[in-house]
C-alpha cells in the first residue's frame, strides 16, 4: 500500500463491462480516468453512454449526457462513498480510508495482488456484497464489483504513461 | 427619651403586622401558583369576526404553525455550513421532539415517509395516466432505463427502474416538493445571496404546550452547540421561539426592576416613616389586593391572563397610596378614628371613584379589557377594605406615622407657587395647540405592536420567511366540506386555477393538501385506470422488443401495479406520523363542530387582490388574519377609549353627590385633564403610537391623579395638615416615578410603554393636582 501512496497522479483507460440480472446482454463502456493525489478522481466515461464523474475531498459531481451537473454530498451518502472510496482509497494507498468502510483481506505479491473489500455498513452491504481489486507494483488492473442483488460491474484498468 | 418611648412600643405591637404580612404574602402565593394564566395573545380578543376568521386565528393559536421554528446558520464557508445543517437535522430528528426537520437534503431509501409514497405510487401521482401505461410511453421509459443500468447510477437503476420505469414516483416526489424555489447548494437549502443554510423544524408540541415547545428550542440551541458550530451562528423565529425570548426578557426586565425598585421604595419609606413595618403594613393591602382580584377573575373567566395580571398589577400600583395615605395623615400617638375623620371622605371617594370609573371596561365585551376591569375594581375595593379596616389597628399597635414636622408653616411658601396656575393654563393650552398642529392622536393597529417580541426579531423571521419560502400564514383561503374527501374534490377543482396564477406571476406558490393528498375519487380513478395484469404484462412485453431485457425483467413492476389496483385509498388519517402528516395536517383539518377545512396557502404572493379574486370567484372563502386582527383591536381600542369616557363620566358623577360641591369638583377634574391632556401631548411629540396598553396606563395615572387631587381638595385643613398631605402625596409620587420610571428602562416594548406613559401621567398628575385642585393660599375654603 506504501508503494501505491507514492504515486501523485496516475492516468488511465478503462473498460466497463456491466452484468445485470434483468439483461440479456453485458453492457460494455469505456473512458478515462485520473487520479491526483490526495484526493480528486476523474471518470469521464465516452458516448453513447456519456458520463462524467469529479470527486474531489468529499464532493462529488455527476453530469451523465447533457443533463446539468449534479452534486452530491458524500458525508451525506455513506453508500456512494463507500463505492468512491474502494476505487480512491486503493489508488491513494490510503489502506485507513479502506479499513474505514470495508473489511479488507489482501492476498498475493507485489508483483500480482488482490485486495478483497466487503462493506462493514449495513446500508451500504443493501447495495454492494463485496469489492475485489487486483493490481500489480503501484498499478491498479481490476476493480471488480458485486453487488447485493447479483449485478455486476468489472472495471478493467489500462495505465496510461 | 422620646426616642425610646417611641421605639419601645412599635418593637412590642410590629408582630400583628409581621402576622398579617406573612398571612397576606401566603395567601398571595396560595392564588398565583392555583389559578390558572394563560399567556397566549389570541386568548385576549374576543371570538368576534367572521366565521372564517375566527377559524383561521384559531389555527394560528393551537395549528401546526404555532409549533413552526425557522432556522438560519450563518458563516463564511458554505460547506462547513452545509454540515453544521446536516447534523443539526441529525440530532433534531433523533430527538423525537420534532414532526419534521428539513434542511433540503433528500431522505434516505430506508425512509418511511419515502416508502409509504413509493408503495402508494399508482394512486397518489399525477403521473398515472392512461397514456402512461400505452406501449409507445412504455417503450421510451424502458430505453430511460436502460440508459440509467448504463451509468454509474445503475445500482439506483436497478432498484427502482425496473418497478416504477413510468416515473410515478419521482413525479410524486416533484409534487411534494411543491414550488419550493430555496437555493440548493450540496443538497442543502440556502438563502439566496448569501451564506446561509436554512432549515425548517416543526415541533410535535402544539401552540398551548409551553413545556414542550421550550424543549423543542433547546434541543435546537443544544443541537448547535454540539455540530461545533466554531464562528457559525445560528439565528432561530418562530412561535416557540419567540415565546421562550419573550418570557425570558419579561423574566429578566422584571427581575432586575424588582430588585431595584424595591430598595429604592424601601429607601424613601424609610426615610419619611423610620420604621421597617411601614413597608409592611404598606404592602398588606396591596397583596390582599391582588390576591382578590386574582381570584376574582380566575373565578368568573376560568382562567387569567398573563397580560390582564400584569396589567391588572400595574393599576393595582395605585392601591399603594391608600396605606400611605392613611399612615402619612397620622399624628403620633392618635388613635384611628382621629385620622379617619380628616381624611374618610376623601379616600371614599377616591376608592368610590376609581373602581367605578374602571367598572366600565367589564362591559367592554373584550375579554381581555373585561379581566382587566374586573381585576382592578376588586383589587381596588379589597385592597382599600383592607386599609379601612384591617390597617387601623395594626398601625395604631405599632404606633406607625411619619416623623415629625420641623416647620409646618414652611407649607405657605411652597403653597405660594400656586399663584402660578396661570402657567399651568398656559402649559394646558400649548399641549392643546400642540396636538392640533400634529394632526391629533397616533394610533397603532398592528397587533403585533402588542406583542412582546421585539422588532429586530420579527423582521429576522419575516426575512427567514422570505429566504425560505415558507408561507406567511396571514392570508389563506379556506375551504369548507362535511368531510375531507369533500375538501379535497374542490380543493382539486381549484389546482388548474392555482397553476395559472403562479403562471401569471400573482403567486410564487401554493400549499394545498389535494396536491400532497388526491381525494378518494382521484385515487380510485387512478386505480380504474390501471391496466390488467395480463394487459399491462402483454403491453410490457411488446414495449421492450428489440430491448436487451430478459423476459421478466418488469417483474416488480407488474407486480406493483397489480398490487395496487386493490390498495385502499390513502385518507388522511393513513399517512404516518412523519414529514407527510405535518404536512397534511397543516393544510387538511376537522373543525370544532363539524365538517373539515382545507386551507390554501400562497408564498410568495405578489398580488393579492389578483389571489383574492380568483379564489373568491370559486367560492373560496378569503382569510387576511393580520387583517382581521388589526380590525378587532382598532374596534376594540374604540371601545376602550368609549369606556375610558364611561368611566369619566361615572367618576364625575359620584364627585359630585360624595361633595355637593361643583366647583371643588370642576377643580378635580380640571387638575386630571390638564395632566391627561400634557400627557398625550408628550406621547405625541415622542412619536409614540397608542395603544391598549396607553390607555390602561393612561388609566392608572388618571387614578393616582384623582387620589392627589381629592386630598389636595379637601376643605377645613389647619397648616399642619395640609404640610401632611403635601408630604404624604410627594411620596405617593415618588413611589409611582420610581417603579414606573424604572419600567421605561426595559427591553421589553411593553413594559416600556406603560413606564414611559405612566411616568408622564403621574409627574404631571401631581403638578396640576397641587396647582389646581389646591386652594389658593390666603382664599382657604370654609
Amino acid at each position: 500500500m506504501t508503494r501505491l501512496a507514492a504515486v501523485p497522479e496516475r492516468r488511465a483507460t478503462f473498460q466497463e463491462d456491466k452484468t445485470i440480472g434483468a439483461l440479456t446482454t453485458v453492457l460494455h463502456t469505456n473512458g478515462r480516468l485520473l487520479f491526483r493525489r490526495p484526493s480528486r478522481l476523474e471518470k469521464i466515461t465516452f458516448p453513447p453512454a456519456a458520463e462524467t464523474i469529479v470527486v474531489d475531498g468529499s464532493r462529488l459531481a455527476i453530469t451523465m449526457g447533457d443533463e446539468p451537473p449534479r452534486s452530491v454530498d458524500l458525508d451525506a451518502h455513506p453508500e456512494v462513498a463507500a463505492l468512491v472510496e474502494a476505487v480512491r482509497g486503493t489508488l491513494a494507498g490510503d489502506l485507513a480510508a479502506l479499513r474505514r468502510n470495508y473489511a479488507v483481506t489482501m492476498e498475493g505479491s507485489v508483483g500480482a495482488w488482490q485486495l478483497t473489500l466487503r462493506p462493514a455498513d449495513a446500508r451500504v452491504a443493501a447495495l454492494v456484497r463485496a469489492v475485489a481489486i487486483a493490481g500489480r507494483n503501484t498499478d491498479v488492473q481490476r476493480v471488480d464489483i458485486t453487488q447485493a442483488n447479483g449485478d455486476r460491474s468489472v472495471m478493467t484498468i489500462t495505465p496510461q504513461p | 427619651m422620646t426616642g425610646l418611648n417611641r421605639r419601645r412600643p412599635a418593637l412590642r405591637h410590629g408582630w400583628p403586622i409581621a402576622v398579617t404580612l406573612a398571612l397576606s404574602c401566603l395567601l398571595l402565593a396560595l392564588v398565583l401558583t392555583r389559578i390558572d394564566i394563560r399567556t397566549d395573545m389570541a386568548d385576549l380578543l374576543p371570538r368576534g369576526g367572521t366565521e372564517p376568521a375566527r377559524f383561521v386565528l384559531d389555527q394560528i393559536r393551537t395549528g401546526p404553525a404555532t409549533g413552526l421554528i425557522l432556522l438560519g446558520i450563518d458563516g463564511p464557508d458554505p460547506t462547513e455550513l452545509a454540515r453544521i445543517s446536516r447534523a443539526m437535522k441529525r440530532s433534531l430528528d433523533h430527538s423525537g421532539l420534532f414532526a419534521l426537520v428539513e434542511n433540503g437534503e433528500q431522505p434516505g431509501p430506508d425512509d418511511p415517509d419515502t416508502a409509504l409514497l413509493f408503495r402508494n405510487r399508482y394512486l397518489l401521482s399525477p403521473a398515472v395516466t392512461e397514456a402512461a401505461f400505452a406501449v409507445p410511453a412504455l417503450r421510451t421509459d424502458f430505453g430511460k432505463v436502460l440508459q440509467v443500468l448504463q451509468s454509474s447510477a445503475s445500482a439506483l437503476g436497478a432498484r427502482f427502474g425496473l418497478s416504477d420505469p413510468t416515473g410515478a414516483f419521482p413525479a410524486l416526489a416533484e409534487a411534494w416538493a411543491g414550488a419550493s424555489s430555496v437555493r440548493s447548494e450540496e443538497g442543502f437549502w440556502f438563502a439566496a445571496g448569501r451564506n446561509r443554510a436554512l432549515l425548517l423544524a416543526a415541533t410535535r408540541a402544539g401552540g398551548l404546550d409551553i413545556a414542550g415547545q421550550g424543549a423543542a428550542v433547546a434541543a435546537i440551541d443544544a443541537a448547535f452547540a454540539a455540530a461545533r458550530p466554531g464562528s457559525a451562528t445560528l439565528l432561530a423565529t418562530g412561535p416557540p421561539v419567540f415565546a421562550r425570548d419573550a418570557a425570558a426578557a419579561i423574566r429578566g426586565d422584571v427581575e432586575r426592576l424588582s430588585v431595584i425598585s424595591t430598595v429604592l421604595v424601601v429607601a424613601l419609606l424609610l426615610w419619611r416613616f423610620r420604621s421597617p413595618w411601614v413597608i409592611a403594613a404598606i404592602a398588606v393591602p396591596v397583596l390582599l389586593g391582588i390576591a382578590a382580584a386574582a381570584l376574582a377573575v380566575q373565578a368568573a373567566f376560568g382562567f387569567v391572563h398573563g397580560v390582564a395580571l400584569g396589567f391588572g398589577i400595574t393599576m393595582l400600583g395605585v392601591t399603594v397610596d391608600y396605606p400611605v395615605l392613611l399612615i402619612g395623615h397620622r399624628k403620633r400617638g392618635e388613635a384611628a378614628a382621629g385620622t379617619l375623620r380628616r381624611i374618610g371622605q376623601a379616600f371614599a371617594l377616591a376608592v368610590a371613584t376609581a373602581s367605578l370609573g374602571l367598572t366600565g371596561m367589564l362591559f367592554s365585551g373584550f375579554p381581555g379589557l373585561a379581566q382587566l376591569g374586573l381585576f382592578s375594581v376588586v383589587g381596588i375595593l379589597v385592597a382599600a377594605a383592607a386599609t379601612r379596616w384591617l390597617l387601623p389597628r395594626l398601625i395604631v399597635a405599632a404606633d406607625l406615622a411619619p416623623v415629625a414636622l420641623d416647620n409646618p408653616a414652611g407649607i405657605l411658601a411652597v403653597e405660594r407657587l400656586r399663584a402660578g396656575r396661570g402657567i399651568g393654563v398656559a402649559v394646558c393650552a400649548a399641549a392643546a395647540l400642540y396636538l392640533a398642529w400634529a394632526g391629533g392622536l397616533r394610533w397603532e393597529t398592528d397587533l403585533t405592536a402588542l406583542s412582546p417580541v421585539p422588532q429586530a426579531m420579527l423582521a429576522a423571521d419575516a426575512t427567514l420567511r422570505a429566504e425560505l419560502g415558507a408561507p406567511d400564514a396571514g392570508v389563506a383561503g379556506l375551504v369548507r366540506g362535511a368531510d375531507a374527501e369533500a375538501v379535497l374534490r374542490r380543493e382539486e377543482a381549484l389546482l388548474p386555477l392555482l397553476d395559472r396564477l403562479r403562471a401569471e406571476g400573482a403567486i410564487g406558490g401554493s400549499e394545498i393538501a389535494a396536491r400532497l393528498l388526491p381525494s378518494v375519487a382521484t385515487q380510485q380513478a387512478r386505480q380504474a385506470a390501471l391496466p390488467a395484469p395480463d394487459d399491462l404484462a402483454r403491453r410490457v412485453a411488446l414495449a421492450r422488443a428489440g430491448l436487451p431485457y430478459r423476459e421478466d425483467a418488469f417483474r416488480p413492476f407488474l407486480d406493483d401495479v397489480e398490487r395496487s389496483r386493490t390498495l385502499p385509498p390513502v385518507g388522511p388519517g393513513d399517512v404516518g406520523n412523519g414529514r407527510i402528516a405535518a404536512r397534511v395536517h397543516a393544510l387538511l383539518m376537522p373543525v370544532d363542530g363539524g365538517g373539515w377545512a382545507g386551507l390554501v396557502v400562497p408564498s410568495d404572493l405578489r398580488d393579492a387582490a389578483k389571489l383574492r379574486a380568483a379564489l373568491q370567484g370559486e367560492g373560496v372563502a378569503w382569510v387576511d388574519t393580520g387583517a382581521e386582527a388589526g380590525a378587532i383591536v382598532a374596534q376594540y381600542t374604540e371601545i376602550a377609549w368609549r369606556w375610558f369616557a364611561a368611566g369619566g363620566a361615572i367618576a364625575v358623577c359620584v364627585l359630585l353627590a360624595g361633595t355637593r360641591d361643583p366647583w371643588r369638583v370642576a377643580r378635580i377634574i380640571a387638575s386630571i385633564l390638564a395632566a391627561g391632556l400634557v400627557t398625550l401631548a408628550c406621547l405625541r411629540a415622542f412619536d409614540i403610537r397608542l395603544t391598549m396598553i396607553n390607555i390602561v396606563a393612561l388609566q392608572f395615572a388618571a387614578g393616582v391623579g384623582l387620589d392627589y387631587a381629592l386630598f389636595f381638595a379637601r376643605p377645613q385643613l389647619d397648616d399642619e395638615e395640609r404640610a401632611r398631605t403635601l408630604r404624604t402625596l410627594v411620596i405617593c409620587n415618588l413611589v409611582a416615578i420610581t417603579t414606573f420610571g424604572l419600567l421605561a428602562t426595559c427591553r421589553t416594548p411593553l413594559l416600556r410603554q406603560i413606564g414611559i406613559t405612566v411616568v408622564i401621567g403621574a409627574v404631571s398628575a401631581i403638578i396640576f393636582a397641587f396647582l389646581f385642585a389646591g386652594p389658593k393660599p390666603g382664599r382657604r375654603a370654609i
